[in-house]
């Protein structure tokens, strides 16, 4: 017993060095940390010695995905491909790691980051052929450039349509107008229990908003000469915009009610899945659930209002990017530029996640086993690339406060006022 | 009739700390799961989520709880080891910066850590080229890391806890010749063992929830632990599709938990020390 | 742990301790003789290959600094707090240093990296394609050892080699289908792999023509571009499209005439100037005293209430006749069992207005995060369930070290249970636990995930959509500093300056009165 105990003591002392000695060279390392820089060119050379490794960071819903196909890329070039997957804040994260040179040689991400990742030097530009770049919809290649570069390679391209449960709602709404009165009539004869399911919450949602926002007349940024935002021209507080904010409050809570702050993101898919509502405001990610609940739906455009503009959902592309400070920068090209932009590995991701493939080719070919991709596509046909300019981060939460105290009752007027403020002052610092 | 009464709020404060959980048990045996369903009961119950959590090829949920419990019982057992002997030197003896130290151990908690994945970047960027087996996606870095917080509360607790322990003791094994060393294996650690546990039992916990780190440091599908791959489970816009499965995860989370707990309970309530003040 | 303790606790009787001291001497002092010998032989090695030399001298020093530590009888006290302090130093201290220097920077967003990063980040992101000029498939070779592009012009099949002198036809080369070179005299074609090893050379490789340079794009093709937009040093600008721009060393950016500036921008030194804004800017200043107040209230209410209630069902489940201790205890600590992050989002749900729980048990129809009141008393009632089992858990531990005689003498005086519990039981704990609350009510006023999560700052009134009725001082902040063009980093640290100063100041005045606690019961 006393031997025992004795050697469980020695042993947690030995245990407990150990431990003072592995922090030891932590605390070592990081002091060495900044001596190293000046020689830090030293480092980069390193790793190509051992023969050329790739490092691909994505999220969780897609390295699966991209596994085989890199590894096939790898065998095929002779190289170690790795896919990482990073879970939380992926855009800091990528810009946090880079800059200390822990990054990943190619990212993936949505395009709307463009503009943050090149005012960090975070990425290089990807050089397309003409024949590459017209193997994508036009909208596609506009969102992923930026200040006359191409950024990234795209592969999936995503926006939001009016998905309606055709039991229900038979036809589709030619306008905002029959889509409520369908919804409210629906609701009132006890079918339904809201009249549309468009996540607010009460921080408001500018994306599921938009359309509806930008058909009532709404505007966030004037253009530049070339038509790209212009973050100089904040548009929110513009007496356009107030007019489309009053067409929000017409829809909302004590409007139409057909707009309402307990409609949130986490309960929006799933109460049109269980047939609580006709019409869902949502994109492919909504899919699956909404073939869970097992009844037949269609896919259509947003409507606009009667006679008002037309109401242009927000696209988002999800893209492939160079690590600008990657340790192997010309494979990563390879890969994007030459290798993601084949069919096949559009297909592929997208059987991992049913977001239409960017590549015409590849959407085609899907779309024939599939017809809710074409339909997504045709509902973004005129959408509005999401902007990549980095002062759109100063729009999201001000234009949401605003719309969801319109859709509570508020001032239309005074809210974008605040709104406009709130954003100038931001943008302005 | 007052144990009744002691029965009566304990009962209303555990309906307290159930209900949000019954609320995750419902969405996790409802095969349409949600967080939508604004009922206790489900529609239709059905283990399915379960079952999907430890067959399908995407979330290797089966290796993530594993990978936490092995971090957790090392690292909370480790940062116990360094947080108790702190705590013996801050209470036992009296040196010079004694007072000044544990004022900085309380107030270095307080300053506000957003920045800290930046220098773990820059740390760690520079550990993993020299040496790989402690850097980046290895788990001997993650429990390094984490033994940095086990001084933070977890000292003052038990530094607390020694307080109240009679020095008597210490002074009479002294008396006997007995060292510092063999006082505080022999003499201090078992008269403290339901703050260990307690201890133990906390910095288990925190460390099962930690995903901040975790997230960066273990980048591998099959090397994370379950904070983070249930984190990246309904992360974005897959929050709805996977809450059924999310649910159950959460359920499953608190299992080793209560295991833990369960093992170290008898130890928390065993009264050692009442004996041991009266020998 | 708490088994070898038990087993110590044996051999504490033990009949002669002197014998065991040599035994246990011999083996510690060989322990740590060895680990510090392996520690030397593990980490030097690749700092000796790295060329860093302060590492080493510094890790020598460690080493020789464990060993005397732990060789000598002297220094107790350090022999105790050292591991833990190391690691402490590393994790903690480092990341809290390094955050208040960048409280003088303007690092953030845009101004990341050094100077010299933006410029070839500027000088990269300006190369345009040359037009008209053909995108050549490329083959890279060797000639001499030397690495050079082959060049097959896919239009005309005319193939050059191009390297750092320039471009060079060549004759005789087989060009296959892909439009690679697969044989050329004088070259040794480079397979794929052996190109991929040579990624960074072939990445670096420009080949000089008339319009431009040509530059590798990937592994098999090549483009001749032009940079729009170059460096001079002799101006400290750069010229091109839009041009000069000319370096503004305050603001970290590249600023032509008109005041556009270019996106890249770099890390400068800003002085006070973060710290001036924090204390000038309006919506901080404006707003300062009611969202300080609505943050005391919040963080006492969470750390006095949770502790209050944990405490509360720690002595109803002390009792030596209470059954089904052990039931109780796990349905009490399973709201600290799951994942936070995860019941915060439950929550939130739960107080939904049309869908939550709360409305539908109670059949009220109440918009709880739509509301200033509601929300903040929704935002405390989640803090407290997820903070109580906590305070139960540490309660529980600390009743055991207060002997029972001490509550057992107090009531056989016949004083009535509750003058026990305020006379005995409660100043005891409060030995043990005035520092836990002082730092929960530290933790809980900078709880940025228990708003975040849930009400998320809000409600907002329409008019300030800036500060919401449940915003700390953390949150709303913070939003100020990662809401507009990514993240001001430097500027949050400010922030974080201020904000501790505020908490350091509440918490040493409180942590003060522990020192005469601490006297009297120790």
């Amino acid at each position: 017993m006393r031997k025992r105990a004795m050697g469980a003591a020695a042993h947690l002392a030995a245990l407990s060095a150990l431990a003072v000695a592995v922090t030891a060279c932590g605390g070592g390392g990081d002091k060495a940390a900044p001596s190293a820089a000046p020689t830090g060119s030293s480092g980069a050379t390193a790793p190509a010695a051992q023969g050329g490794k790739l490092v691909i960071w994505a999220d969780p819903n897609r390295v699966k995905a991209l596994k085989p196909f890199a590894e096939q890329f790898g065998t095929d070039n002779g190289v170690t491909v790795e896919v990482k997957e990073i879970s939380k804040d992926n855009q800091q994260v990528f810009l946090t790691a880079s800059q200390q040179g822990s990054g990943p040689d190619i990212m993936v991400g949505a395009h709307d980051w463009i503009g943050n990742l090149v005012q960090n030097g975070a990425i290089d530009p990807v050089n397309l052929t003409e024949e590459q770049k017209a193997a994508f919809p036009e909208i596609a290649m506009k969102a992923v450039t930026f200040n006359g570069q191409v950024y990234a390679a795209p592969y999936a391209v995503e926006n939001i349509a009016l998905i309606r449960n055709t039991d229900l709602a038979p036809d589709a709404p030619a306008t905002i107008e029959d889509l409520v009165a369908k919804g409210k009539a629906l609701k009132e004869a006890g079918k339904v229990k809201e009249v549309l399911c468009l996540p607010v919450a009460q921080k408001g949602d500018a994306f599921h908003v938009y359309p509806i926002f930008a058909s009532g007349g709404g505007a966030l940024f004037g253009a530049t000469s070339t038509g790209d935002p212009d973050p100089k021209k904040v548009l929110v507080g513009s007496a356009d915009s107030v007019k489309a904010f009053d067409r929000l409050k017409e829809l909302g809570e004590k409007g139409e009610g057909a707009l309402k702050t307990s409609i949130t993101n986490e309960n929006y898919i799933a109460t049109f899945a269980a047939k609580k509502c006709a019409f869902l405001i949502s994109g492919p990610w909504a899919m699956g659930d909404v073939k869970k609940g097992g009844f037949p739906y269609d896919i259509t455009p947003v409507p606009s209002f009667k006679g008002g503009k037309p109401a242009t959902p927000f696209v988002g592309v999800q893209s492939f990017f160079v690590a600008a400070k990657g340790k192997n920068k010309a494979l990563a090209q390879e890969f994007v530029a030459n290798y993601v932009t084949n069919k096949d590995v559009a297909k592929a991701l997208y059987a991992a996640d049913p977001r239409p493939p960017a590549l015409t080719a590849a959407l085609q070919e899907v779309q024939a086993a599939d017809a809710d991709a074409g339909k997504f596509m045709e509902a973004g046909k005129n959408g509005f690339p999401m902007p990549a300019i980095p002062e759109m981060a100063a729009i999201w939460e001000p234009f949401g406060i605003a719309e969801a105290a319109v859709v509570k009752g508020g001032d239309p007027a005074k809210s974008a006022e605040a709104a406009q403020k709130a954003i100038d002052s931001s943008i302005k610092n | 009739m007052k144990l009744a009464l002691r029965h009566g709020f304990v009962l209303l404060m555990c309906v307290f700390a159930l209900v949000p959980i019954l609320f995750v048990v419902s969405a996790a045996i409802n095969p349409l799961g949600t967080l939508a369903s604004t009922d206790l009961v489900p529609h239709g119950a059905s283990l399915g989520n379960f079952a999907d959590l430890f067959s399908n090829d995407r979330y290797p949920f089966a290796r993530w709880f594993l990978n936490s419990v092995f971090i957790a019982l090392a690292a909370s057992f480790a940062s116990l080891l360094l947080s108790m002997m702190a705590a013996y030197a801050f209470s036992r003896m009296r040196f010079r910066g004694r007072r000044v130290g544990l004022l900085a151990l309380l107030l270095i908690q307080m300053f506000p850590q957003f920045l800290a994945i930046v220098t773990i970047f820059m740390i760690f960027t520079r550990v993993t080229e020299l040496y790989p087996a402690i850097g980046f996606d290895t788990v001997w870095g993650l429990l390094l890391l984490y033994l940095g917080g086990a001084l933070g509360a977890n000292t003052w607790l038990m530094k607390g806890f020694l307080d109240t322990v009679p020095k008597e003791l210490d002074e009479a094994a002294t008396v006997d010749g007995a060292t510092h060393a063999q006082i505080f294996w022999r003499v201090i650690l078992p008269l403290v063992t339901p703050i260990l546990a307690v201890t133990g039992l906390l910095a288990f916990i925190g460390i099962m929830s930690e995903f901040i780190m975790a997230s960066v440091f273990l980048r591998d599908p099959e090397s994370k632990t379950l904070a983070v791959g249930m984190f990246g489970m309904i992360a974005g816009d897959q929050r709805n599709a996977n809450f059924g499965m999310f649910a159950a995860g959460t359920l499953i989370t608190a299992i080793p938990t209560v295991g833990v707990f369960l093992w170290l309970q008898k130890f928390i309530v065993s009264g050692l020390t009442a004996g041991a003040v009266k020998g | 742990m708490a088994h070898d303790a038990h087993a110590a606790a044996d051999t504490r009787r033990g009949p002669r301790p002197r014998r065991e001291v040599t035994t246990a001497f011999v083996v510690s002092r060989v322990a740590v003789l060895a680990v510090a010998a392996a520690l030397l032989l593990y980490a030097a090695p690749p700092l000796v290959a790295d060329g860093s030399w302060v590492s080493l001298t510094l890790l020598c020093a460690a080493s020789a600094g464990i060993a005397y530590l732990y060789l000598t009888r002297r220094f107790v006290p350090a022999k105790y707090l050292i591991p833990g302090t190391v690691c402490l130093l590393a994790f903690q201290v480092f990341p809290v240093l390094y955050t208040v220097s960048t409280a003088f920077t303007n690092f953030g967003d845009g101004h990341r990296g050094d100077k010299q990063a933006a410029v070839s980040a500027i000088e990269t992101g300006s190369v345009r394609q040359a037009p008209g000029s053909p995108e050549y498939a490329l083959t890279a070779a060797l000639r001499d050892g030397e690495l050079v592009f082959l060049l097959v012009d896919p239009k005309t099949k005319q193939v050059q080699a191009g390297s750092g002198q320039g471009l060079a036809p060549v004759t005789g080369a087989q060009v296959g289908v892909t439009g690679k070179v697969l044989r050329a005299p004088g070259f040794t074609v480079l397979k794929a792999p052996e190109a991929a090893a040579r990624g960074q050379e072939i990445s670096k490789l420009a080949v000089p023509t008339s319009g431009g340079v040509i530059k590798a794009n990937g592994l098999s093709r090549a483009v001749e571009g032009r940079a729009a937009l170059v460096y001079d040093a002799a101006c400290d600008c750069v010229n091109g499209e839009g041009g000069p721009w000319k370096a503004d060393e305050a603001r970290g950016y590249f600023v032509n005439a008109r005041g556009d500036h270019l996106a890249q921008g770099w890390q400068v030194n800003v002085g006070f100037g973060n710290f001036t804004r924090v204390l000038t800017d309006p919506t901080i200043s404006g707003y300062f005293l009611g969202v300080f107040g609505w943050n005391l209230v919040f963080a006492l209410a969470s750390a006095g209430g949770t502790f209050v209630l944990g405490m509360a069902v720690a002595l109803a489940l002390h009792h030596p006749r209470m059954r089904g201790t052990k039931i109780y205890r796990i349905a009490l600590i399973l709201p600290y069992a799951m994942p936070s992050f995860a019941m915060l989002l439950v929550w939130r749900d739960m107080f939904n207005r049309d869908f939550g729980l709360i409305n539908q048990l109670f059949g009220t129809n109440v918009d709880w995060l739509g509301q200033s009141g509601t929300a903040r008393a929704a935002v405390i009632l989640v803090n407290l369930w997820l903070g109580f089992p906590y305070m139960f858990l540490v309660t529980t531990g600390a009743l055991q070290a207060i002997p029972r005689e001490l509550t057992e003498a107090a009531s056989i005086d016949g004083a009535s249970p509750w003058y026990g519990f305020r006379k005995v039981t409660l100043p005891l704990l409060l030995v043990a636990l005035t520092p836990l609350l002082i730092s929960s009510f530290a933790f809980n006023f900078n709880n940025f995930n228990a708003i975040q999560l849930t009400s998320e700052g809000g409600p907002f009134p329409a008019e300030s959509p800036q500060v919401g009725a449940t915003d700390l001082l953390i949150t709303y902040t913070f939003r100020l500093a990662f809401g507009a063009g990514g993240a001001q980093f430097g500027f949050a640290a400010a922030i974080s300056v201020f904000i501790f100063a505020l908490v350091a100041v509440i918490s040493a005045v409180a942590f003060r009165r522990t020192r005469k606690q601490e006297e009297v019961y120790a």
